[in-house]
């Protein structure tokens, strides 16, 4: 698996070919490739230099709200054009050839649904649309794939989100499409439909399918995507293995917040060690900086015991999502 | 219905969507307007004959704006609706060409408003016609019917036209009803050659007055611009991107 950190070594000088395209691992082939993907509205970069390929499996599309995911996602499906480069699918071009669509599915963010149809003539529709042979029993099947056989006969309009997420899963799953996309399909379901929806992903991931999943949310990517695609400001931040960018994430200077009944004597304490690259007080309160945050975690309490100290709570405070994207684009 | 929806499933699709809403109801009322002033003349008739009154109102109202109000709500909906509420991609992300998806859409439209303007004509027309010949009336009837159908088939893929180019199309759609058909299209004679209600009127006056050969050139151009409107809406889809 090749991990690529910071969007400098993503851009290829060329059109590279689909094996060296980031994000993909060693051997694998491209089911999707951008080459070069620029999307600008006006003076707006909505995306610029996009330039990955995504192979069979689960890949997770991870950024925070607002970075550019959704847009890479239509760019994929062809219901907008790149301002610049070239987005292929099963190597086609898209938008042009409406034939990719017998192989692409999209669960796309908007909420709204045809409200008058129920879910399952709206799933029908689907099928239909897709012109399979037996859209009858293909909208069974996916309904029952989604858990929504029990209110397949409700209109949508009336749907909550979770119910809306798993119908709109469904409708493009009906055809079974080599390639998914699905843009933050867990959000508004609950635990239950989340990991129900987390384990339909995995098996549509083990049974060959390229899904791209996009979300904004670092704990959940973990459950269901080992490679992991991450857009920060329209940009390519890294790709590649999930756990070693993490690791890698990991590796940075780490900021704790620790509370306790004596922190003086404890700040006195940890400052010697080399782990502790600095630490300073506020609001009564330590706030720490590690080079190792592993090795941090255990010295504090051992630290905390040796000298008699009580320990109330530890806390990263620079773990949010966005100060882990801006630590991979390096700002 | 199955049938229909694996026949005809754009189509389909678009009417279930004007019947859940509004549009189909307000198509409906809009052309039983005409019927209103049908009753009153019944009630209290003035000094014009039941043909007259007919031909008058069909001639200064139904054609020049009711007729082209009751199209432009379906068909600046069929796409534009979608387009507000992000539900195209249902359709664009089809194996499905562009021509079909645009042809589905206007079958839609005429679906719902045909059926409603003729039902307007009837009603206006029996309303209004007592002691009328049955023959006139029935002459009558067939010129407005037919007049009707044309107008609504180039309006119709006018609008739908519009309202893949235009953000506003329904809006632009009134003021263009208002100010071009019903206003200038009235006073000024360059205006008046270039409108559908020109058109519509020589179908209307060629059937009437056994003219037929005018009646059928003009139906004839409403349909040739109606299919450039097509294909441009067909070119425009192809163009188009939905975020």
């Amino acid at each position: 698996m090749t991990e690529t950190l910071n969007p400098s070594l993503n851009q290829a000088a060329s059109e590279p070919a689909s094996k060296e395209l980031p994000g993909l691992p060693p051997g694998a082939e491209a089911v999707i490739a951008l080459r070069g993907v620029a999307k600008w509205y006006g003076d707006v970069v909505a995306v610029s230099d996009l330039t990955f390929g995504i192979g069979a499996g689960v890949t997770a599309l991870l950024g925070p709200n607002g970075a550019g995911k959704s847009t890479v996602l239509n760019l994929v499906s062809g219901l907008i054009r790149p301002s610049s480069g070239t987005v292929q699918v099963l190597n086609r071009a898209v938008p042009g050839d409406t034939t990719v669509y017998r192989d692409l599915g999209l669960a796309g963010e908007q909420e709204q649904l045809y409200g008058s149809l129920t879910g399952r003539e709206f799933v029908h529709l689907n099928a239909i649309l897709q012109k399979i042979p037996q859209p009858d029993v293909a909208t069974e099947r996916t309904i029952a794939l989604v858990d929504m056989t029990g209110d397949a006969n409700r209109q949508v309009g009336g749907y909550s989100k979770g119910m809306r997420q798993r119908i709109k899963v469904a409708a493009a799953l009906v055809h079974d499409p080599r390639v998914l996309l699905l843009d933050e399909p867990l959000n508004g379901t609950d635990p239950v439909q989340r990991a129900s929806l987390i384990a339909l992903i995995r098996r549509l991931g083990d049974e060959g399918k390229t899904v791209v999943v996009s979300s904004h949310v670092l704990s959940e990517v973990e459950r269901f995507a080992r490679n992991v695609l991450v857009i920060v400001n329209g940009k390519l931040a890294a790709a590649g293995d999930f756990r070693t960018i993490r690791e890698r994430m990991d590796e940075r200077d780490h900021i704790i917040r620790i509370r306790c009944d004596d922190p003086r004597r404890l700040a006195a304490a940890l400052v010697v060690d080399p782990v502790t690259t600095s630490i300073r007080m506020e609001d009564g309160r330590l706030i720490a900086e590690t080079n190792d945050v592993r090795q941090f975690g255990r010295l504090v309490p051992q630290v905390a015991r040796r000298e008699g100290i009580r320990l109330f709570e530890m806390q990263p405070v620079d773990e949010s999502l966005a100060s882990v994207f801006s630590y991979l684009v390096g700002s | 219905m199955a049938t229909l929806w694996r026949l005809l499933p754009v189509t389909t699709l678009t009417v279930r969507q004007f019947s859940g809403g509004r549009t189909a109801r307000l198509a409906l009322v809009l052309s039983l307007i005409p019927a209103l002033f049908a009753a009153i003349y019944a009630a209290r008739p003035w000094e014009v004959t039941p043909d007259e009154f007919l031909i008058g109102l069909f001639r200064e109202l139904i054609v020049p704006t009711l007729l082209p109000i009751v199209v432009l709500l379906p068909a600046t909906a069929a796409f534009g609706n979608e387009l507000e509420d992000g539900t195209l991609p249902y359709l664009l992300m089809k194996p499905v060409s562009r021509l079909r998806l645009v042809l589905g859409k206007y079958a839609a439209v005429l679906l719902v408003t045909v059926p409603a303007l003729l039902a307007g004509l009837i009603v206006t027309a029996l309303v209004a016609s007592r002691g009328m010949d049955v023959g006139d009336l029935g002459r009558i009837l067939v010129a407005m019917a037919a007049a009707s159908v044309a107008a609504a088939a180039l309006l119709g893929a006018l609008f739908l036209l519009v309202s893949l180019v235009i953000p506003r199309a329904l809006l632009a759609g009134i003021i263009y009803i208002f100010a071009w058909e019903s206003l200038l299209g009235r006073f000024l004679p360059g205006v008046r050659a270039i409108s559908s209600r020109e058109y519509a009127l020589k179908v209307f006056d060629g059937i009437l007055g056994d003219d037929l050969s005018t009646a059928w050139n003009a139906a004839l151009t409403m349909l040739v611009v109606a299919g450039v409107c097509l294909l441009l809406a067909v070119w425009r889809l192809r163009s188009l991107q939905v975020d």
